[in-house]
């Protein structure tokens, strides 16, 4: 087998992937610092952060000879035999200098840097920096600047990592972003007349820089990020289903990160996803409470259970009457939501038409798929480089509600042909469950429908047209207050946990449902899950409700075990942030 | 550290000799002090108690009274709103909102909009001033800090910088200088709380 030694012991190298040094040293907890080397982005060795003593060993004689100088862990391949050293003096009189170096023109302003709390440079400078510092002669001083509408740069704070000017000429194929001169006068800017206003993907830039020199102007000077508690989520955007990092303090969302998964977003999330949020959390627009119709026709402030009572004596009146009672599922609900909600329809009259909800297109797909050339300037070796697609199909959970009703009803009823039932005055009671970011019914469709229907309820967030006609209306979760899990494009099952309390006055879906099905206990998105996958053969894979990090297949065996996520080492949760 | 922890140092409390158990002689110590206080008063004008509030007590420089926020030159508020003290804050009494300092600044980057101290949560720690890396927020000498509700204990930016200009002669700043007198609080910008 290949073995590696670092620091002496000798370590097994895992069989199929290309790591180098530091991926390698990470992997049996040894940290190797580095600011310019980036999983996805080729290696260009210039922060010169990560330099290691290096060596070989013989493997006939078992001699171990060492180079004579340090050289770059993001370009070493961790093969049999290497050997490294990390935390020899020489090595450390490096950091030590790299670091000196690195801040001579820095404003240390970190008191005003959002960076400040998840900063390469505040964390290096800690465990490999000095205290002191001897530069005594004027810094050079780089004026702030935009690169975007939505990101500033503040080019003193940069350290020439080249991560931001990889990322656009490799990952999305723009180059908006170059260096600019040379030397102690060299800067990042953006190529004349052009900005990173139409990239999609912009965003990320951010993210991959090391300092603060790359700022969101949303967040900028909002928060401090120690303050942030981060909440793992998916997007809700479109049906990619990108891993998120859902960060929030005193109630409020204050900004949406990428989270590292290599099957679905790898790195990156679009800038849709990262400023979804706003649209999706404006508490203007959202619905404050319960309501029902009084006799003069009035909607009025409703108390949950009343609502639900309400809601539950109407359909329950549609069967009695012999009218058929019908549910829209929108593809926004999650899995577990779809099944109680399918489930409680069922158990009113098993005759019950459940139909998905629309779902909503919007332009093309657009795919980035970067290549081991295309763009790349330096070390591609360790690449393994993944596309990334913003789907035109808007919804995170078309899939999954459609193999819901599979299971439960047995085929799915499209929302059209539902239309034309309730055009033909068949439907007495209808149960729509929306969740829809954008509008989704039109004032004509909501008029016909609620002249068609007796009995209308309508379970959103947002008041959408239908909402205002609606005999009950019930305020569920947005995705953000809500757990549960989301089928994806690929049919990969996700998890996404809740970010935010249920709003005063509202109740996510599946607690809703719990009530309406008379469930004991508060309702967990787990174990209504271990209840579908022990009934369902397709979400067999969800087996226990549990699912993996990276989510699972469904209808694919169990996934492989893989490495952990991958997250730069100042993202990390550090002292005391790792307990909570 | 454990009981058996082999650092730990065992201390026994010291013997009583024949006449410390008669407790006569500490008694006989004990009115040796007072009488000393008592005579002190009268004869040699000794009192430690001042006739409050005709007569002002004068705490230590180093008593930490009601809170002020420091100006710089300009007047503008110093605070650069790192939120450094209401990360330190025991008590959670410190609400900041931080906002991108306006263009007619060139110098700072971030400035306060709103800066909020709850006068009756917060317990007189310092924290807040050791904290601070510009020496924006400081502990003053006053200590009858009185109101009459709740709500005006809340002390919001353009009182913490009232404060200020009460304190800057008594208690003048330790690191920078002090904007020109007669700069007034309006140089901040409003508070939208108040
Ligand atoms: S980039 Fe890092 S070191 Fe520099 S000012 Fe910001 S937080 Fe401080
Ligand atoms: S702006 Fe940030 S990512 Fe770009 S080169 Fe500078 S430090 Fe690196
Ligand atoms: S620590 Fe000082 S500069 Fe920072 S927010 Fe508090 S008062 Fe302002």
């Amino acid at each position: 087998m290949a073995t590696i030694i670092i620091n002496g012991e000798e370590y097994p190298i895992p069989e199929g992937e290309k790591l180098n040094a530091i991926q390698m040293a990470k992997r049996v907890g040894v940290e190797i610092p580095y600011y310019c080397w980036h999983p996805s982005l080729s290696v260009v060795a210039n922060c010169r952060m990560c330099e290691v003593e290096v060596g070989s060993k013989d493997p006939k004689t078992g001699e171990i000879k060492m180079m004579p100088k340090l050289v770059p862990g993001c370009q070493t391949p961790a093969k049999d035999g290497t050997v490294l050293v990390t935390d020899s003096d020489k090595v450390k009189e490096h950091h030590r200098m790299i670091m000196e170096l690195l801040l001579i023109n820095h404003p240390l302003d970190c008191p005003v840097c959002d960076q400040a709390g998840e900063c390469g440079l505040q964390d290096y400078s800690y465990q490999h920096g000095q205290a002191n510092h001897r530069f005594v002669e004027e810094r050079t001083v780089n004026p702030r600047k935009d690169v975007s509408s939505l990101i500033q740069l503040n080019a003193d704070r940069c350290i020439m990592c080249t991560r931001c000017v990889r990322f656009t000429r490799e990952i999305t194929g723009t180059a908006e972003l170059q260096v600019m001169r040379r030397g102690s006068h060299a800067e990042i800017a953006t190529f004349p007349g052009v900005t990173l206003d139409d990239n999609p993907l912009a965003g990320n830039v951010v993210d991959l820089c090391p300092v603060g020199a790359l700022l969101d102007k949303d967040f900028l000077h909002k928060q401090r990020v120690w303050f942030l508690s981060k909440h793992d989520s998916v997007c809700a955007g479109c049906a990619g289903g990108c891993n998120i990092s859902v960060e929030e303090n005193k109630g409020k969302i204050w900004r949406v990160k990428p989270r590292h998964n290599p099957h679905v977003n790898d790195y990156w999330i679009c800038d849709g996803t990262r400023y979804g949020y706003k649209a999706e959390s404006a508490p203007d627009d959202l619905i404050p409470g319960m309501f029902a119709l009084d006799k003069d026709g009035e909607h009025v402030a409703t108390p949950i259970d009343q609502a639900l009572r309400k809601v539950d004596r109407g359909l329950k009146d549609a069967v009695v009457d012999g009218k058929v009672v019908a549910g829209i599922l929108s593809p926004f609900l999650t899995v577990e939501e779809a099944y109680l909600m399918a489930r409680y329809l069922k158990e009113v009259t098993n005759a019950a038409v459940l139909a998905i909800g629309p779902v909503p297109f919007k332009g093309e797909d657009r795919t980035y798929a970067p290549d081991k050339t295309k763009g790349r300037s330096g070390d591609t070796t360790f690449l393994d480089p993944k596309p990334f697609t913003l789907y035109a199909e808007k919804a995170p959970n078309a899939r999954g509600v459609r193999a819901v009703l599979e299971h439960v009803q047995g085929s799915v009823v499209e929302y059209d042909d539902l239309l034309k039932k309730v055009e033909a005055g068949e439907v007495g009671a209808l149960y729509v469950a929306g969740g829809y970011i954008e509008g989704w019914i039109d004032e004509a469709t909501a008029a016909k429908v609620r002249e068609k229907v007796g009995f209308v309820v309508v379970q959103d967030t947002k008041v959408s047209a239908l909402a205002h006609k609606a005999d009950v209306v019930l305020a569920a979760a947005t995705y953000a207050e809500k757990a549960g899990s989301y089928v994806n494009v690929d049919n990969r099952l996700q998890y996404a946990g809740a970010s935010l309390p249920p709003r005063d006055g509202s109740l996510p879906g599946l607690d809703l449902f719990a009530i309406l099905l008379d469930r004991p206990g508060p309702a967990r998105s787990g174990e209504v899950l271990a209840e579908l996958a022990a009934k369902a053969p397709a979400f067999a894979a969800a087996a226990g409700g549990v699912i993996p990090e990276f989510g699972v297949v469904l209808g694919a065996g169990a996934p492989k075990a893989e490495p952990p996520a991958f997250v730069d080492a100042w993202f990390a949760p550090m002292g005391a942030a790792k307990s909570r | 550290m454990r009981l058996d922890d082999p650092k730990l140092k065992k201390i026994e409390p010291p013997k009583l000799s024949l006449a410390d158990r008669f407790y006569l002689p500490q008694v006989a110590a004990g009115l040796k002090v007072t009488g000393e206080h008592i005579l002190g008063v009268i004869f040699k004008d000794q009192a430690f108690t001042v006739q409050y509030p005709e007569e002002q007590h004068v705490p230590s420089p180093v008593y930490r009274g009601v809170h002020r926020l420091n100006k710089d030159e300009e007047g503008r508020p110093k605070c650069v709103a790192c939120m450094l003290c209401a990360t330190a804050c025991p008590a959670h009494c410190i609400d900041i909102v931080g906002a991108t300092a306006p263009e007619s600044w060139p110098d700072r980057e971030k400035y306060p909009e709103s800066f909020v101290i709850d006068e009756l949560r917060c317990i007189y720690c310092g924290m807040c001033e050791e904290a601070c890396p510009v020496e924006a927020i400081e502990l003053t000498g006053l200590y009858d800090l009185t109101g009459l509700s709740r709500e005006e204990m809340i002390f919001d930016k353009t009182k913490l910088l009232s404060v200020f200009d009460v304190t800057r002669d008594a208690e003048p700043m330790k690191f920078t200088t002090p904007p020109p007198a007669g700069t007034g609080p309006t140089q901040a910008l409003e508070s939208p709380v108040s």
